[in-house]
């Protein structure tokens, strides 16, 4: 079981340092950080929260075992996605 | 150490001239002990008459952040914005001190390297310690300072004060976690993601309690807040008694800087900043209980210059790499550069205090308050071309002397081709941005934009080129009210004059 980290990661470092496995490395391929699935243990006996997932600050960046987002949209920013898609459909149009 | 003086000034009614940073004899700073005052005087961030001649920079080594804030986004990275949490090139702490040496080499008005960001400095113990331990070693000349959200503070203080840093900004928008919860949707602490008023009552006491302990130490603090209407707008006085009373020597109320296209939870939801007039009140309003600043630019992560300016794309890694750098005879030339500006700043402000004993014998103008905008490039003269003003400072003349308002952008935070505007001329942009204004005080200017400005009702005026700022406002509002163009005092104003 792993987590990952996939391209829309911003390379804030938030996360690299809280890992308690070291699993977080940066990519030289993908230029963003991944997680090693091999030492990735999702915190389990560490910590009660999945650390990377709790302080990371984009939405969807984060993946769970099954590839699910851990941060789905809305979930962090507090902007409703149905606002979020309407606010970028009214920048495209200009 | 408890410091000395924080504000000596009794307290003025409210509103008007109420703050010490009136009147042409003094300057913001008058009323600070002499300790704070020699720690300030080069610091252009901390002294409205030190940010015309000394410049400063941000390293952006701290791109980890422990909380979000409803105004910043951490996706966004463009290179014509500008304003805090934007950042092009992220460094290491060796990059970091490469780049401050071949700047300070470069500018040698440079006096101040400030970690504000990215992200939070704090967030990054290591990259933000680590470059302040090697500056305080190799650059000692140079004064180090960090702004912060606060909740890493109470543990970072400790090693805070061990490397030459005075100064500390904490940005606090609320003492109140109802309100909090409204601007911070969540914290990271103790290995949790903590949401709503409970994250936000977390921030606020860790926030409090850092400035306490700084205020213990003898480190100056300064406290931002950005004014966010109909959230903390009323809410913000309170914040800066309170924070006065803790010990910060300086309160600098920015505005919210919310558009849609930053991607920000305020500007998709539209919540809209406060107005040029708004942010004056409320920073007069405060300003009988504080020191209040009114200069600041809001400036990016990585800002490189006098505030207003940004010479960043010079000192890009590429071409830092190629400098070679000699730390110690560059040190040597800006101490003479220093002290030369130093003792032209005193010799200014004793003519300033010259000038006030000559006009308070004057007899009082009985006129209405004016204000004016000023093209400079700094040296606190007037030696900028109409066209050439990125930027105008606001001042406020009336009979009671001449006082710096605010500053006002003409490119409102993007510098981007005409491509991203709305086809409103650049012109035109900078016309409206001066709008409240009845004079333009500039070293030259074009006959178009004279015609223009005319047009808009403000006086063009070229005649005080390389003058002192604050005589030439002098001038200009006493020819004003020479031409009957001020008597138009109100009853009211008179009343409370």
């Amino acid at each position: 079981m792993a987590l990952q980290i996939i391209e829309s990661c911003v390379n804030c470092y938030a996360c690299e340092p809280l890992c308690p496995s070291k699993a977080i490395y940066m990519s030289e391929k993908t230029g963003h950080f991944r997680i090693n699935p091999k030492k990735c243990t999702e915190c389990e006996g560490d910590f009660k929260d999945t650390q990377c997932a709790s302080i990371c600050p984009i939405e969807g960046a984060i993946l769970d075992a099954l590839g699910v987002p851990i941060n789905p949209p809305g979930s962090l920013t507090g902007i409703p996605p149905e606002r979020m898609a309407e606010a970028m459909a009214e920048l495209q149009a200009h | 150490m408890e410091l000395p003086v924080i504000n000596e000034t009794p307290a003025a009614s409210a509103g008007g001239c109420s703050s010490h940073s009136c009147g042409t004899s003094d300057d913001q700073l008058g009323h600070l002990s002499d300790e704070i005052r020699s720690k300030v005087e080069n610091h252009p961030c901390y002294s409205e008459d030190a940010h015309h001649y000394f410049a400063r920079m941000h390293v952006a080594v701290a791109p980890a952040c422990n909380i979000q804030c409803h105004y910043c986004n951490r996706k966004y990275d463009c290179s014509n914005e500008s304003r805090p949490g934007v950042v092009s090139e992220l460094l290491t702490p060796d990059q970091a001190v490469k780049k401050t040496m071949a700047v300070a080499a470069n500018i040698p008005q440079m006096t101040v390297l400030g970690i504000a960001g990215p992200g939070d400095p704090l967030a990054n113990p290591e990259r933000t310690f680590e470059t302040f331990r090697r500056l305080s070693a190799e650059a000692p000349d140079i004064k180090l300072c960090v702004s912060t959200n606060g909740l890493a503070l109470p543990e970072s203080v400790e090693e805070l004060s061990k490397h030459n840093i005075d100064h500390v900004t904490i940005t606090i928008n609320c003492v109140d976690p109802e309100i909090g919860a409204q601007i911070y949707p969540w914290i990271f602490w103790e290995n949790k993601r903590i949401k709503g008023v409970k994250g936000a009552k977390i921030l606020i006491e860790q926030q409090q309690k850092g400035l306490e302990m700084l205020a213990a130490k003898g480190i100056l603090v300064k406290v931002n807040s950005v004014m966010i209407p109909g959230v903390n707008d009323k809410h913000l006085a309170e914040v800066s008694k309170i924070v006065k009373a803790k010990g910060a020597f300086l309160h600098n109320v920015m505005p919210l800087i919310a558009e849609a296209e930053h991607g920000t939870f305020y500007g998709v939801m539209g919540q809209r900043g406060p107005t040029q007039d708004e942010l004056m009140e409320l920073q007069d309003s405060c300003s009988g209980d504080m020191n209040m600043m009114r200069h600041c630019r809001q400036c990016r992560a990585d800002a490189v210059g006098l505030l207003g300016e940004d010479r960043g794309d010079e000192f890009t890694m590429d071409k830092i790499e190629s400098m070679e750098i000699d730390y110690q005879s560059a040190m040597e030339k800006r101490k003479v550069i220093h002290e030369a500006i130093a003792e032209e700043m005193h010799s200014k402000r004793a003519a300033k205090v010259e000038k006030a004993a000559s006009h308070a014998e004057e007899p009082k103008l009985n006129t209405r308050p004016v204000l004016m905008a000023i093209a400079t490039s700094g040296q606190g003269v007037i030696n900028m071309h109409f066209g050439h003003a990125k930027e105008f400072l606001i001042y406020e003349a009336s009979p009671n002397g001449v006082r710096f308002m605010s500053h006002r952008k003409t490119d409102l935070y993007c510098g981007g081709d005409d491509t991203c505007g709305d086809g409103e001329s650049v012109l035109q942009q900078t016309i409206r941005s001066l709008a409240g204004c009845e004079a333009v005080l500039c070293s030259k200017i074009g006959y178009e934009p004279w015609d223009l400005l005319e047009k808009a009702g403000i006086v063009p005026n070229g005649e005080h080129a390389m003058e002192p700022i604050e005589e030439a406002v002098m001038a200009v509002y006493k020819e004003m009210a020479a031409a009957g163009k001020l008597d138009e005092a109100t009853t009211e104003e008179r009343a409370t004059a």
